[in-house]
């Protein structure tokens, strides 16, 4: 019961992330979804990190990678949020449908 | 404990603090000195870790940092460690040199340095990764200076669109490989590659092996732009400047494959993957050579040209013998060197000219003679003509197909890069043919032409002369695919 729960929510949170990535038009909610689906990742870390413990002690491998994890994903978003400052102050727009200049 | 060698990955850091000096000092020069000193230092310290390596008994140099696996993170460097490393840096220097004339006119350039250089490492870190987290590390590393790179000309809207595109896609290809290492640790109960390969080497395919295997074939796709995964790759490329177009093309997306390869091979049994990739591989050149076919952007291309010559390598990873692995090492460091060459000669023309549509450098040739020369070599190279390096590894490459009884994989192969000789040759046709009226053009900078004359050098070199190309790159075949009890027995003891 638990793990189906839990293997669910990574899979929810995956295809989450991968629906918002294709329908959203807007840079920043793009972020957003590709933050939900590093989350995802993060959330089978802890979950596994938690199965393999025996349930005494939460391996501590699994909550490292989940730290550094978030840190570099802080850091894509920090890069792609400059991006999107970027295309608004010469562009004045964020949306998505408007990168289309460059094709085949 | 941290080796001497090793401490040549702090080269960004260093590059970044000379900068700030030479900026605020005004000493001219002092940071393009400090890059190429220190792009010029790695490949020093590639060779002495080359040396270090041979005078072990098993071929295997391990570095634990912060305790013993599967808690600490370490690096694990073997001969195709090495090999990728050294492509890497080789291109660097070449790349570093290159962007002292080229990127001149530009401002933030102790930024530009300090991320080039900190690609580099990324690259390093990533071949000599020993378990996946430290992998993971460098490979964002190498990711996120790659986007601001790519970005670098902010004010124009190509590079944006590109860069936001490029960003979108490999930090969801990221995501992916984080999800697929997740997987594995839930498997094994551990991140570091010489356990997970003991817990998981040889083990039956089920569902979550498959599970696995689609999420690396996805997530490391996108990177190494295989075609259904490439769209992010001919933007990105011509809109960066050229020694990174160079760089990304060269290493990077190579980089993505090198991870593929090890992960498949540390994971699975040749068999398992060999079909997959070969189907990948004729999708991957058939496609990218027809699209190459109608760009009119010379470096749009040549980005495309990069797509097909993946498709050339999957050939020998589908192939999954020594043999294959041998061709896919060699032809990743041949590539380097001659999509290097292509893109930073092409990039001169660029340069010079102030446009990237082909049609408008007709004649071209006649006015910068040894740029046209350089980038003519480079393009003979990629058709895999003979007497140059391309034709040795493609030739390998091909073969090795038929050694594994994919006959058709050969057949497709050869016709592949024969037809991408078209749109070679039209360049070269364009460049040399009678120039227009009022058509005024320098040649480059000898700095400038200097680098890609060393590169076509080494090129037509390699080519005539490829024994070292290819028992580096047999070895670290060996290492790759025969080697994975030592790699295994290095950590595990």
């Amino acid at each position: 019961m638990n793990e189906a729960v839990c293997l669910a929510a990574i899979f929810a949170l995956f295809s989450i992330g991968v629906y918002c990535l294709s329908v959203k038009r807007n840079m920043i909610r793009i972020l957003l979804g590709i933050e939900i689906m590093l989350n995802s990742g993060n959330l089978a870390f802890i979950y596994f990190a938690f199965l393999r413990s025996g349930r005494a002690f939460v391996d501590p491998l699994g909550q490292s990678i989940v730290i550094m994890s978030i840190v570099l994903g802080g850091c894509v978003v920090a890069v792609g949020l400059s991006l999107v400052v970027n295309a608004y102050k010469q562009f004045k727009t964020t949306d998505v449908r408007k990168l289309r200049r460059l094709k085949w | 404990m941290i080796p001497a060698p090793l401490l040549a990955m702090f080269a960004p850091i260093v590059i970044l603090v000379f900068g700030f000096l030479g900026e605020n000092t005004r000493v001219g020069k002092l940071r393009e000195a400090v890059a190429v000193a220190m792009s010029a230092a790695s490949v020093a310290a590639v060779y002495v870790l080359y040396l270090m390596l041979k005078s072990t008994p098993d071929g295997i140099l391990v570095f634990y940092l912060q305790g013993a696996p599967p808690l600490g993170a370490c690096f694990e460097i073997d001969m195709l460690g090495i090999f990728m490393a050294f492509s890497v840096t080789l291109l660097a220097l070449f790349a570093t040199v290159y962007s002292v004339r080229y990127m001149e006119h530009d401002t933030r350039l102790t930024e530009f340095y300090t991320l080039l250089s900190a690609m580099a490492v990324g690259m390093v870190g990533v071949a000599f990764a020993g378990d996946f987290f430290t992998f993971f590390v460098f490979w964002e590393l190498m990711c996120i200076s790659s986007y601001v790179l790519v970005a670098f000309r902010k004010d124009r809207w190509g590079p944006i669109e590109a860069g936001f595109k490029y960003m979108v896609m490999s930090a969801v290809g990221a995501a992916i490989i984080f999800l697929a290492m997740a997987f594995l640790y839930g498997m094994a109960g551990t991140v570091n590659f010489a356990q997970l390969s003991s817990a998981l080497h040889g083990q039956p395919m089920g569902l979550w092996r498959y599970t696995v295997f689609g999420l690396l074939v996805v997530g490391f796709g996108i990177k190494s732009a295989i075609v259904p995964m490439h769209t992010w790759l001919p933007d990105a490329h011509p809109e960066a400047p050229s020694p990174i177009s160079a760089m990304l093309s060269g290493m990077l997306i190579e980089t993505g494959l090198y991870g593929l390869c090890r992960v498949l091979f540390l994971i699975y049994e040749p068999p398992a993957f060999s079909m997959t990739i070969a189907v990948l591989s004729v999708v991957t050149m058939c496609f990218a050579n027809l699209l190459a076919l109608l760009q009119q952007d010379i470096k749009r291309l040549l980005a495309y040209s990069s797509i097909a010559q993946m498709g050339y390598m999957l050939v020998g990873l589908s192939a999954g013998s020594p043999y294959g692995m041998l061709g896919l090492a060699a032809h990743v460091f041949n590539h380097s060197l001659m999509k290097g060459l292509a893109f930073l000669s092409s990039g001169s023309l660029v340069h010079m000219t102030g446009t990237r549509d082909i049609d408008k450098m007709k004649g071209v040739g006649r006015m910068m003679p040894v740029t046209t020369l350089t980038l003519c070599i480079a393009l003979l190279g990629l058709g895999g003509v003979p007497a140059t390096n391309g034709f040795v590894s493609k030739f390998i490459l091909f073969n090795s197909a038929l050694g594994a009884g994919m006959w058709w994989l050969t057949v497709l192969g050869v016709l592949n890069s024969a037809f991408s000789m078209a749109y070679y040759l039209r360049v070269m046709k364009t460049l040399i043919s009678e120039p227009e009226e009022g058509l005024k053009v320098r040649e480059a900078p000898a700095l400038m032409v200097g680098v890609t004359v060393v590169m076509a050098v080494l090129i037509i070199f390699f080519g005539i002369y490829p024994a070292p190309v290819i028992s580096l790159a047999h070895s670290a075949s060996e290492a790759l695919v025969n080697g994975l009890k030592n790699y295994i027995g290095a950590v595990l003891g």
